[in-house]
């Protein structure tokens, strides 16, 4: 047990924590901004799955991972908007249509991938030097022992997912857009009684959120697996929901419960590969901290809730 | 005309339009993908029944394997019918059929009974054991307010890797180069009306579900109590209806249906357990759910409908180069036109305009008279 621990207590297992957490960061900020417009967007999933091929896709074709994140993108802001279109135009429920994007990313894509190179199953034939996120040593950080070998080294996608808690905090409280975006959030009907156009920032917040998870997509692809191949996602998408949830619906929140999922993922990786241990039992327990970690957060939501109840109510009016 | 028979028509359209639609979306990733298209069209759409080898000929044995092919989904489709009827967006089937079949095949190996009995009781356990399972998200939705979704989505991995660990480690059977159990005993299996074909009395089993579903979802109080959930689950609560056991119980019956899906799809069509991934049947089940808008008297159709274009994609990806994942796409867009309350909305305000105006004249009419 005290070898385990002292194998965790190591840089690189830190260094991997955040490496593990960027993908989920992402997808969970991506929730954040549909989830304030009022939208729950559960296409995550299959938006990285999506973007997460057409990003490696196009660094293939342009052999340039900055055209293929930007791709990703794209693609992710794309299918963010078709969610957009069929729930608020067509008013399909917008559960119902975030599942049938999941399909599009689960076997759709599949499909794609033999449609545009005959492959089938993954792209890890196509992968080039070029095509892939590169990492960046930060000047001075790298210097300082403990700190350097944790921070120092990362994809580029994973500062950008750290620092995009950031902006969209920024974005979401202290720019017209980020009022507006929240306002049809909590209460449309007066929103748009003042004039804001809810469907158009609905619009705006979907395509935003898939933008996100397209980054997240990306970041699977282009630097974690280093090709595309099925099912890579995994469930990342749903785990970044239960994320969004845990978070209390802020950037920030979002950010430290993904960090908790990240930590779950890379302690599993760690002790499936212990002798002794049934990898598959492990590979369950990140999934199943989530069910635990929603369970725990609703239920410290209701006894907060509770609390609050009791002090607003003086005890000689009840 | 008057105006219910009107909207009955106009919904029957809608339907129509909906998998028109996603018909056109397959020929065009055809005519994109394939250098023969319409031989690829050929085969989606008429193969699955008819045979084309020197004259045309109706393939009856193509027609067998695709009933045999709507069980499970059959009966994933009739629990997502009753989850989503509460407005219960549960997700589990998939899990559910998953350890359905793995615990009735333990069933089928390690505990003998007479013939008759023992599938009877290897499907009873499943049934049991996914009812319980499902507890899981129901009561943290009731007790907690938690998601169901993401919670059964997650349950889903958790399910699919605790089956994985038994199936690898401790029920293997090891004289075997691939992971799967012992053989059933030959008292488990369900028997086959068309052995080719694979099809077992498990279709009657699943029509006659769909009509006990039927009768429960309309003709009993607690059906009528998880429809009204669906309707307006605040009214529900504040008119006494029992929201909190209501939505545990559409939960239950869900996973319950699911895993008996899953044991009769094992037992019926395997002889040993060797899935190593979750199957898929309980997202397939969500679109036949669509398809028969949660009515369960129009499931079997539904399910007649999803096996036909699977087994029309299969047919096209073995003769033409097409991936037979195509099958996702075309449910994908059935899911969101069918599901659209908006489609065709310009014509159906046409139709109700229409309608008012030849009141009027009638009224007028009679006024004059």
């Amino acid at each position: 047990m005290s070898d385990f621990l002292s194998m965790l207590w190591q840089t690189a297992f830190f260094f991997s924590i955040l490496r593990i957490t960027a993908p989920i960061l992402f997808a969970a900020l991506g929730a954040v901004v549909s989830e304030k417009a009022g939208c729950s967007n559960i296409g995550l999933e299959g938006i990285m799955m999506i973007s997460a091929l057409f990003g490696a896709l196009s660094s293939y074709w342009t052999q340039s991972w900055l055209v293929g994140v930007l791709a990703a993108m794209l693609v992710g802001a794309l299918v963010g908007f078709m969610i957009g279109f069929f729930a608020l135009k067509l008013k399909t429920d917008i559960i119902l249509a975030g599942i049938a994007v999941n399909m599009i990313g689960d076997g759709g894509t599949q499909f794609l991938l033999y449609l545009f190179t005959g492959m089938s199953g993954n792209t890890s034939g196509l992968t080039t030097a070029k095509m892939l996120i590169p990492t960046v040593k930060i000047p001075l950080l790298d210097k300082i022992p403990v700190l350097g070998e944790i921070f120092s080294g990362h994809a580029v996608l994973t500062y950008v997912a750290f620092l995009m808690v950031l902006l969209l905090w920024i974005m979401l409280q202290k720019t017209p857009l980020g009022l507006n975006i929240r306002a049809v959030g909590e209460n449309p009907n007066a929103a748009s009684s003042v004039g804001v156009s809810v469907l158009r920032y609905k619009y705006i917040a979907l395509s935003m959120g898939g933008a996100l998870a397209g980054l997240g997509g990306a970041f699977m692809s282009m630097y974690y697996s280093q090709s595309w191949n099925v099912n890579m996602v995994a469930g990342r998408g749903f785990i970044a929901l239960a994320a969004e949830a845990m978070g209390n619906h802020t950037p920030l929140g979002a950010m430290l419960s993904s960090m908790l999922f990240g930590l779950a993922q890379a302690v599993s990786i760690k002790v499936a590969g212990l002798p002794g241990f049934s990898s598959d039992l492990v590979s369950a327990i990140p999934y199943a901290i989530t069910i635990l970690g929603l369970a725990i957060y609703a239920a410290m939501r209701i006894s907060r809730a509770k609390s609050v109840h009791r002090i607003r109510v003086p005890k000689a009016m009840r | 005309m008057n105006n219910r028979r009107r909207m009955t028509l106009f919904n029957l359209i809608r339907g129509c339009a909906a998998i028109l639609m996603a018909l056109l979306v397959a020929a065009i990733l055809i005519f994109i993908s394939c250098d023969e298209p319409w031989l690829a069209l050929r085969y989606l759409i008429l193969s699955p029944v008819l045979d084309f080898k020197e004259t045309i000929s109706f393939n009856a044995m193509s027609l067998y394997t695709i009933f045999g092919n709507m069980i499970p989904i059959m009966f994933t489709g009739l629990g997502v019918c009753v989850m989503f009827s509460a407005n219960e967006f549960n997700c589990g089937g998939e899990g559910c059929v998953m350890v359905g079949a793995f615990v009735a095949s333990l069933c089928a190996i390690y505990i003998p009974m007479p013939g008759f009995l023992h599938p009877l009781f290897c499907v009873l356990v499943a049934m049991l054991v996914c009812g319980a399972i499902m507890l899981i998200p129901a009561l943290l939705k009731v007790k907690l307010g938690a998601s169901e979704m993401v919670c059964t989505l997650m349950l889903n991995y958790v399910l699919l890797y605790i089956v994985k660990h038994f199936l690898t480690n401790v029920f293997a059977d090891r004289s075997r180069g691939q992971t799967q159990t012992l053989r059933f005993l030959d008292t488990a299996q369900i028997p086959s009306i068309v052995v080719r074909a694979k099809l077992t009395w498990g279709f009657f089993i699943a029509i006659a579900c769909a009509a006990l579903i039927w009768l429960f979802m309309y003709r009993t109080r607690w059906g009528y109590t998880i429809r009204m959930l669906g309707v307006n689950k605040l009214f529900s609560g504040y008119s006494g209806l029992k929201v909190g056991g209501t939505v545990v119980l559409a939960q239950v019956v869900g996973g319950m249906l699911s895993g008996m899906g899953g044991s009769i799809e094992m037992l019926g069509r395997y002889t040993s357990f060797k899935w190593n991934s979750l199957p898929g049947y309980g997202w397939d089940g969500m679109t036949v759910a669509i398809l028969a808008k949660n009515n369960p008297a129009f499931v079997p159709l539904a399910a007649f409908f999803i096996a036909y274009l699977d087994r029309g994609c299969q047919l096209m990806a073995t003769y033409c180069d097409i991936s037979s994942n195509m099958i996702d796409i075309i449910q994908a867009v059935i899911f969101l036109f069918f599901a659209a309350e908006q489609f065709l909305a310009g014509y159906r305000q046409k139709l109700v305009v229409k309608g008012a105006r030849e009141e009027l004249l009638a009224a007028e009419g009679g006024a004059r008279a």
